[in-house]
């Protein structure tokens, strides 16, 4: 209850005592829940985090439960999804919790990303905090890459071949690189066995390790908020921030609600449209992997087309990959590259807001045309939005340097 | 001052007393819910029941004292054409048998009798010694050379010497516990048996 | 903020032209809608049979089951058995083409696919509109207008010669729903799920929504 101290551990009850003096199990608890503090004003933005953690816990329990009945061989694979989708009790809505949550993972991820970009979040003293992220964000793009090869239907097959022959493109090592990764000459079930292990427990165990260490690290410092004010400045004569609040319970109650409305959403997707437009089940995976028969339109999934617009918008292969590369590397580096002092965009001037923008709209229409065959109009055009893309990183750091920016209150709005 | 205003009226306490219990009463029925598809996804599929379905056993050709085996389940299935002096010995031998009435072994209701069967002429067991799982050997003749003195017909596992009436029902002073297992089983006509379906679901009873 | 979220979702605008397209394969020719009803069991029921008279001969559908086509549509096991495999299966098989391997690509030059995945691969419009797109040129060689230089020949010419126009849209029809359930058999059951779990979510968001705000009452503004 919000009113209850917390007791020393000699009143506790003799068991949680017990544990207490051989395990920090109360003191971990408040320093990272019950005691946690927390800035007040978290808003819409601040769900993300959670539900970032409740999506990788249902690709982990979902995934085991596929495991059980799944088989990574080249006869097997695609009928043992069938034999799940159709043989298996509930085996299609555990499919299908699987391939909703692959999507609804990066959605929450990127705007999970621009949460921090609104507010200067991987500004000092965040800025491992960022780093750690950006290594999370890295592993899922391979652990999702790697798990859709496994349904072992011709969108898997192919859109595996086109990426993994973009490492070949590396001058020198290329070729060596691209054959040591498949294992075989071809991708094939060598390729395929091998992306299962990893997929199913050797990315994970990363993904675990990395989401400790970026809770811990964003633990140490505190958290960020909308108005980019460290309420640790703050304190009153207890030493409690001012502007912060326990996260337990105002934080678990606000989290739960939002997770609760997230499922709806999720189940809106599961139960109605799991298919997602074709875009989250693509149709040409609804048939087996034929290495003698390309598809029309390889694409990637979705969630990959941003970038996939940029690789193509290159007319060198090489060139391409590396500003593909580029645009995800060089994420690392915001905390460097932005120099403004001011963390929120609510006080940042005016050149940050119309960068962000230009930033954000040219994502979204790489997306878009990350999905299109590459006609000249639309290479033309992802051109033009690569380079508007790759301006906000490069004219950041002479921009952010000037801003006009607004007084920062010295308490949160 | 710090943030959190704790008032501690009672209608505030008693209101989150009252959502947090609700809430978490709903959400364990959630939780509940969601174990579902987890939990019984465990249960056999589709093709493992196909694989364990009903077999088909065609009778039209054993001869009386004959025997034939088939497989269900993985596991072998003996229908033995029994002579009417095999069963005046079954009904009569009683004494030397440590579960003459069936009552530790497993066996529909429909084959707890005497004759452990729907049909006294056909015997329908399941061909696997019931001590530590061998296959039993067939020795249905009264006073075969090979087996011991006084042996009246059915059932010898090599491996340690137990012993099995006609009826599949087992010898006292043996290693093997309780009498052979009879599975489900339904006449669909008078030449077929199946094996792995009780007569509720079709055929003669 | 709220203006880039505007413009960010007009210009989600075309990815939703393009959804449609992207699931039925990208295709050029334009689709007759085949109107189909998964909920009408006359129908599934109709097209199964159709199905093992029409197609069975070449194409199998390896991951349905007997017994699985029995109970979603409303057959007993012996019914499913007698109307749609000539008695000679049993129930707990898979439904597999009567042709021996590598006949179709003897006789008519090319293997005759499985069609469980059909209808979720190419679309249900993509079907109907197929079945109903042979043609016969000068020669009297047939051809399909969706599937040009397709190997299979033209299944329903005997319907289309000797039924009314409405008979021979109801054979397509129901041919294309039965494989629109094949393709999914589940889609039903996922489908009647789908608003009670969601009608239990917005009473459990309620009661949360009540508790946060309950605490949340204690945080001065």
């Amino acid at each position: 209850m919000s009113n209850q101290t917390n007791e020393s551990s000699s009143e506790k009850s003799s068991l949680l005592g017990w544990f207490d003096e051989r395990y920090p199990v109360s003191s971990t608890w408040n320093k990272h829940v019950g005691e946690y503090y927390a800035p007040k004003n978290f808003n819409f933005w601040y769900f993300f985090g959670s539900l970032a953690l409740i999506v990788l816990v249902n690709q982990i329990v979902t995934g085991i439960w596929l495991t059980m009945s799944y088989q990574p061989s080249n006869a097997e694979a695609f009928n043992s999804v069938e034999y799940i989708m159709r043989d298996v009790e509930w085996g299609w809505l555990l499919r299908y919790l699987h391939t909703t949550g692959a999507s609804a993972f990066f959605i929450v991820i990127y705007l999970h990303m621009m949460r921090a970009l609104l507010y200067g979040s991987y500004k000092k003293p965040r800025e491992l905090v960022w780093v750690i992220g950006m290594l999370l964000f890295l592993v899922l793009m391979a652990e999702a890459f790697m798990g859709y090869l496994l349904p072992w239907g011709q969108m898997s097959f192919w859109g595996a071949q086109v990426i993994i022959s973009l490492f070949g493109a590396i001058p020198i090592i290329g070729p060596d690189l691209a054959l040591w990764i498949r294992g075989d000459f071809v991708i094939s079930e060598v390729t395929l066995n091998r992306f299962f292990a990893l997929h199913v427990i050797a990315l994970p165990l990363v993904l675990v390790i990395l989401v400790f260490m970026h809770l811990v690290a964003l633990h140490h410092v505190g958290s960020n908020n909308p108005d980019g004010v460290e309420i640790k400045e703050l304190k009153d004569n207890k030493g409690i921030p001012l502007d912060g609040i326990r996260f337990h319970p105002y934080y678990s109650v606000k989290d739960a609600m939002g997770s609760v409305f997230f499922f709806i959403l999720f189940a809106l997707v599961l139960f109605y449209a799991p298919e997602g437009g074709g875009y989250f089940i693509e149709a040409p995976n609804f048939e087996p992997a034929n290495p003698l028969k390309t598809p029309d339109h390889i694409v990637p999934v979705w969630y990959f087309t941003p970038f996939y617009a940029i690789l193509r918008a290159v007319p060198d292969k090489f060139l391409g990959v590396v500003a593909m590369g580029a645009a995800v590397v060089i994420l690392f580096a915001l905390p460097w590259l932005d120099r403004c002092k001011v963390k929120s965009i609510r006080y940042r001037g005016n050149s940050y807001k119309v960068l962000l923008t230009i930033l954000v709209i040219s994502f979204f229409v790489l997306g878009f045309l990350g999905t299109q065959p590459s006609t000249p109009l639309y290479t033309k055009l992802a051109q033009i939005f690569t380079a508007l893309y790759f301006m906000f990183f490069l004219v950041l750091p002479f921009t952010s340097a000037n801003e006009k920016t607004k007084p920062v209150p010295e308490r949160v709005t | 001052m710090s943030t959190e205003d704790q008032k501690s009226t009672d209608v505030n306490l008693t209101r989150r007393k009252v959502l947090t219990g609700a809430s978490g009463v709903v959400g364990a029925i959630g939780a509940g819910f969601m174990a579902v598809p987890f939990v019984g996804s465990w249960m056999p599929s589709e093709r493992a029941k196909a694989a364990g379905a009903p077999v088909n056993a065609d009778i039209s050709k054993l001869q009386p004292g004959q025997m034939l085996t088939i497989s269900w389940r993985g596991k072998p299935v003996w229908v033995v054409r029994r002579t009417p002096e095999m069963l005046k010995i079954l009904a009569e031998n009683i004494t030397e048998l440590r579960d003459p009435d069936s009552n530790e072994s497993d066996q529909p209701s429909y084959a707890k009798n005497t004759f452990r069967s729907i049909n006294e002429e056909f015997l329908v067991v399941v061909g696997i010694c019931t001590h530590l799982g061998c296959a039993p050997l067939y020795r249905p003749a009264v006073g075969s050379p090979d087996m011991q003195e006084g042996w009246q017909g059915g059932f010898f596992c090599p491996c340690h010497g137990s012993r099995f009436d006609l009826a599949g029902r087992v010898a006292k002073s043996v290693p093997a516990p309780i009498n052979l297992e009879i599975p489900p089983y339904n006449f669909i006509s008078n030449s077929v048996v199946r094996v792995g379906e009780d007569p509720a679901e079709g055929g003669v009873a | 903020m709220k203006k880039v979220l505007w413009i960010a979702s007009l210009l989600l605008l075309p990815l939703t032209i393009t959804m449609n397209v992207q699931a039925a394969g990208g295709y050029s020719i334009e689709m007759e809608s085949a109107d189909n009803n998964l909920r009408d069991q006359e129908s599934l029921k109709r097209g199964a049979v159709l199905f093992s008279n029409y197609c069975m001969a070449c194409h199998s559908l390896k991951y349905m089951r007997y017994n699985r086509i029995a109970r979603d549509l409303g057959w007993t096991d012996e019914e499913v058995i007698s109307d749609m495999a000539y008695g000679l299966n049993i129930v707990t098989e898979n439904v597999m083409t009567r042709m021996e391997e590598g006949v179709a690509r003897a006789v008519l030059g090319s293997d005759a696919p499985d069609l469980s995945l059909m209808a979720r691969l190419k679309g249900d419009d993509y079907i109907y509109t197929f079945l109903r797109s042979y043609h016969q040129d000068d020669q009297g060689e047939w051809d399909n207008k969706v599937l040009k230089g397709t190997a299979m020949p033209n299944v329903l010419e005997g319907i289309e010669r000797h039924a009314t126009p409405e008979e021979y849209a109801e054979a397509a029809r129901d041919i294309t729903n039965f494989l629109a359930y094949a393709g999914e058999p589940s889609k039903l059951q996922r489908l009647d799920l789908g608003w009670k779990v969601i009608a239990f979510l917005l009473v459990l968001l309620l009661l949360l929504y009540l508790l946060k705000r309950e605490y949340w009452r204690d945080i001065k503004h």
